[in-house]
């Protein structure tokens, strides 16, 4: 987030050339010129309509007031249908008792609409929330809820009745001091079939020494605005240990997680990165390298970041990250790395080269195209199911204060989209898509996820000290698809770090099962697969968490799939 | 006085808490108080509190015409605070160029391309080109604004512009080489940068662009070469380490890769 550093001005780029990109003959012929998909914000019809709040307005005393909060996709009465979880935040004047502004659970109808159940569902908690994730981590069949705060975190377990309990306390996950908790994953890193907990820190902020604006030290563009990070003391990353009996162990510092100092951890998300069955985790630091932790199969981590070239920007320089998102986009059977930064620079585009090294193809893919937005949730999206996937990012500028300044991009800003063209490259489709892409709003938080299960994938948006957004995708090409709900028996019941290549039309596609995503959120759990035109899915392949592999075959499209470990054919295990 | 004392001692907060009293209680027209009031002054820019430099600043500006200390601070609390022709008319002081002239322009959007002010630097560069068609650097810092917002076709075309007015501008080759990679066409990459060197050999930019160049091309003991050449000129940059140890990674030297990269990250932790 920082203005430090973090232009092109002094960038000494360059990218490979582009290398042949794998496809079948149904993908690879060029997209048509023509959009058949759009996007409608139905979040009002939808009865999204409580505010977020978070910090002022129209200035910032403190860097606190400008990260916003993420969303989480969950379905926490398994029906078969999202729901949606929106963190809210609050102000530094603080409000009234009983006026507070309260997260929010909207239990999704089935008819387009859903019901804020909030209160009934004992998730009414105020403060200054930041991230939310979900995972079932006790393996009961109903996902529970961890939800991140400047402050103390809060972990709630679905008691399967429509209603939550905070058991933060029992669960041994009370801090001992004020921490900037962020964006957060479950993941179950020692395959022990129970979901552990990754919790990135921002910043170690005391509201009573941290430098204010009318200091007079910290400027963007000559504007005073909050100061930091630098300058202010890095949070902490953490990895909480399922001990299986409902508690958790911090185990930050023998697993290797904690750095020796902070590095304002923001957007979280699992991967397996080298594709040794083992998940790994992504963290997009502000101001610093990102961090992209490789399990060592032995309960550590070692943070490869910067030796696999996935850390800092093409010619070395660390960028400021907000939010992550993963997948393979060039259908090469890896896992890609997409990250959000500041205005000024570029997103950055990560190819998983599959030798254990990043390629940044920025600028090789068109998108370094784009330096205006600053950058937050991001995902991965097959817009129109023709097997590519696109990519949507959620913007807005940090500082309040930049409405001052009339060339910059405004602290509203719309939406990017860009569409993969198949051949490694993205055009920049978002004024053709026109509103509400190109609607300006302070985004922040965004969960992917199909909300109408109608087969594409939506998105939900947080923004600051505004309604909520909720973008359905419609498309018109006739495209097929498929999603899978993968059920763990052994593995963690949420199958987090299943990888899942479909084979059809002559082309193989990969995808995982991942915790947390985006900027502070939790997408969808399902895996999605658009399939152009093949008519059928000739096989699907997974990878369990545990390391059982297994298939199905011949699976029909355009429909809905529960694939349960131990159900599919020719279990084994290689690993 | 103490708070000048302060202010030598690099301590504007104290400074400024010393001097405001005492620049109330001194006879006006005393050369005490006109010192306070220029150390009251630069103490308030120096602890960022820029508008309320400019009325001391201005208020002592008339005795020191020829401070360029002085016009300077003035020049940057303007820009700052976004009063352009005002920080204009003080850098114009600073640089002894007349002011409204093509140089005033010109010297003004240096400054605010400086303090990553491009919109206002972008028009005072545009003014001083049409003030003077062939002022040298304008092309060349309008161009830098073009790459950094990403429009390397206009970025190209304004270093070329540059080029026609003085080939010899090893800078501008050295952006035209940035530009050539940005878009994978690294043997035009590769022309321009040498073309830089041969004009200045002393600067690390273009050594470590054709490293980055050979390396994609995978000439990866030319690219060692480049890079090794860019930290003799510059021992702790940053970028410099980091892509030797991608290159030394990428000729299987692990352990000389490791070792660069724990340089390349203990210079970026040292920011």
């Amino acid at each position: 987030m920082s203005f430090c550093g973090t232009g092109l001005r002094d960038v000494v780029v360059g990218v490979l050339a582009l290398g042949s990109i794998g496809g079948g003959t149904a993908f690879t012929q060029p997209p048509p010129a023509k959009l058949t998909f759009s996007l409608t914000n139905v979040a009002r019809a939808a009865g999204l309509d409580s505010r977020i709040v978070y910090g002022g307005a129209t200035s910032n005393k403190y860097l606190l007031e400008t990260t916003g909060t993420g969303v989480a996709a969950i379905d926490y009465d398994r029906d078969g249908w999202l729901d949606l979880f929106f963190v809210n935040g609050s102000t530094l004047e603080g409000f009234p008792p009983g006026q507070a502004p309260t997260n929010h659970l909207y239990r999704n109808r089935h008819d387009g609409t859903f019901e804020d159940v909030t209160a009934k569902a004992g998730l009414a908690a105020s403060g200054w929330g930041q991230g939310a994730c979900v995972g079932d981590y006790d393996n009961d069949g109903y996902d529970d809820l961890f939800v991140s705060y400047w402050g103390q975190n809060r972990l709630y377990h679905n008691r399967a009745d429509g209603t939550f309990e905070d058991v933060t306390r029992s669960a041994g996950l009370t801090n001992a001091r004020t921490r900037w908790g962020t964006g957060c994953a479950f993941v179950d890193y020692d395959r022990d079939g129970r979901l552990d907990l990754f919790v990135a820190n921002y910043i170690d902020l005391d509201l009573a020494t941290a430098p204010t604006p009318e200091s007079g030290l910290c400027r963007y563009k000559g504007i005073q605005v909050a100061c930091g990070p630098p300058g202010l003391t890095g949070g902490k990353n953490a990895l909480y240990h399922n001990r299986g009996n409902g508690a958790f162990d911090d185990v930050s510092d023998s697993a290797g997680i904690t750095r020796a100092k902070g590095t304002y951890g923001l957007g979280v998300s699992t991967l397996d990165f080298d594709n040794d069955g083992w998940a790994d985790l992504y963290v997009a630091n502000d101001s610093n390298p990102s961090a992209l932790y490789r399990n060592n199969h032995d309960g550590t981590f070692t943070d490869i970041g910067i030796t696999s070239g996935c850390a800092y920007s093409q010619d070395g320089k660390p960028q400021a990250g907000m939010g992550v998102a993963i997948g393979d986009y060039d259908r090469n059977g890896t896992m890609d790395i997409f990250k959000t930064n500041f205005a000024g620079d570029t997103s950055t585009l990560y190819s998983n080269s599959g030798d254990g090294f990043c390629e940044d193809r920025t600028f090789a893919s068109g998108i370094g195209i784009n330096t205006r937005w600053l950058g937050w949730g991001t995902g991965w999206i097959d817009l129109d199911n023709d097997g590519w996937l696109d990519l949507f990012l959620t913007n807005g500028h940090v500082y309040p204060e930049v409405v001052q300044l009339k060339t910059e991009a405004g602290y509203k800003q719309r939406k990017v989209v860009y569409r993969n063209l198949g051949n490694g490259r993205f055009s920049d489709i978002s004024e053709r898509l026109g509103e509400p892409v190109t609607t300006p709003k302070a985004g922040r938080g965004a969960a992917f996820a199909d909300f109408d299960n109608d087969g594409h994938v939506d998105v939900a948006i947080s923004n600051v000290n505004d309604l909520p957004d909720l973008f359905r995708v419609t498309d018109a090409s006739g495209h097929h698809w498929t999603t899978l709900t993968l059920v763990g028996t052994t593995s963690n019941r949420n199958a987090i770090g299943a990888r899942v290549r479909c084979a059809s039309g002559g082309v193989v596609q990969s995808q995982e099962v991942r915790g947390g995503g985006s900027y502070l959120s939790q997408n969808d759990f399902r895996v999605h697969f658009g399939l152009g035109d093949a008519a059928r899915v000739e096989r699907v392949d997974v990878r369990w968490p545990n390391g059982l592999e297994e298939s199905w075959e011949s699976l029909p499209v355009d429909t809905f799939h529960v694939l349960k470990e131990g159900s599919g054919r020719g279990q084994g295990s290689n690993r | 006085m103490l708070g000048v004392a302060y202010y030598h001692a690099n301590d504007p907060a104290h400074a400024i808490e010393h001097l405001t009293p005492t620049v109330q209680r001194l006879a006006h027209s005393s050369l005490e108080r006109r010192e306070a009031v220029q150390v009251l002054g630069l103490s308030h820019y120096l602890a960022g509190h820029l508008a309320e430099s400019i009325p001391y600043l201005e208020e002592v500006r008339p005795l020191v015409p020829d401070d360029i200390k002085l016009a300077y601070a003035l020049g940057m609390a303007y820009a700052q605070t976004r009063q352009p022709d005002k920080a204009r008319d003080s850098f114009a002081l600073t640089f002894h160029v007349a002011p409204g002239s093509a140089a005033a322009h010109l010297i003004a959007g240096q400054m605010m391309n400086r303090l990553e002010l491009e919109d206002l630097a972008e028009t005072e560069l545009k003014t001083a080109l049409q003030k003077d068609p062939r002022l040298p650097e304008a092309h060349y810092l309008l161009g830098q604004i073009a790459i950094f917002r990403s429009r390397l076709d206009e970025g190209l075309a304004l270093m070329r512009d540059e080029l026609a007015i003085n080939p010899a501008h090893a800078m501008a080759l050295y952006r035209i080489g940035d530009i050539y990679s940005r878009q994978l066409k690294w043997d035009a990459a590769i022309a321009a940068l040498q073309q830089s060197l041969w004009i200045n050999p002393y600067f690390s930019g273009p050594y470590i662009l054709l490293g980055k160049a050979y390396s994609k091309t995978n000439q990866l003991e030319a690219a060692e070469d480049m890079l090794r050449r860019a930290i003799q000129y510059d021992p702790n940059n940053k970028s410099a380490h980091y892509l030797l140890a991608q290159v030394l990674q990428q000729a299987g030297r692990t352990e000389d890769a490791k070792r660069e990269f724990a340089i390349a990250e203990r210079l970026l932790g040292e920011k």
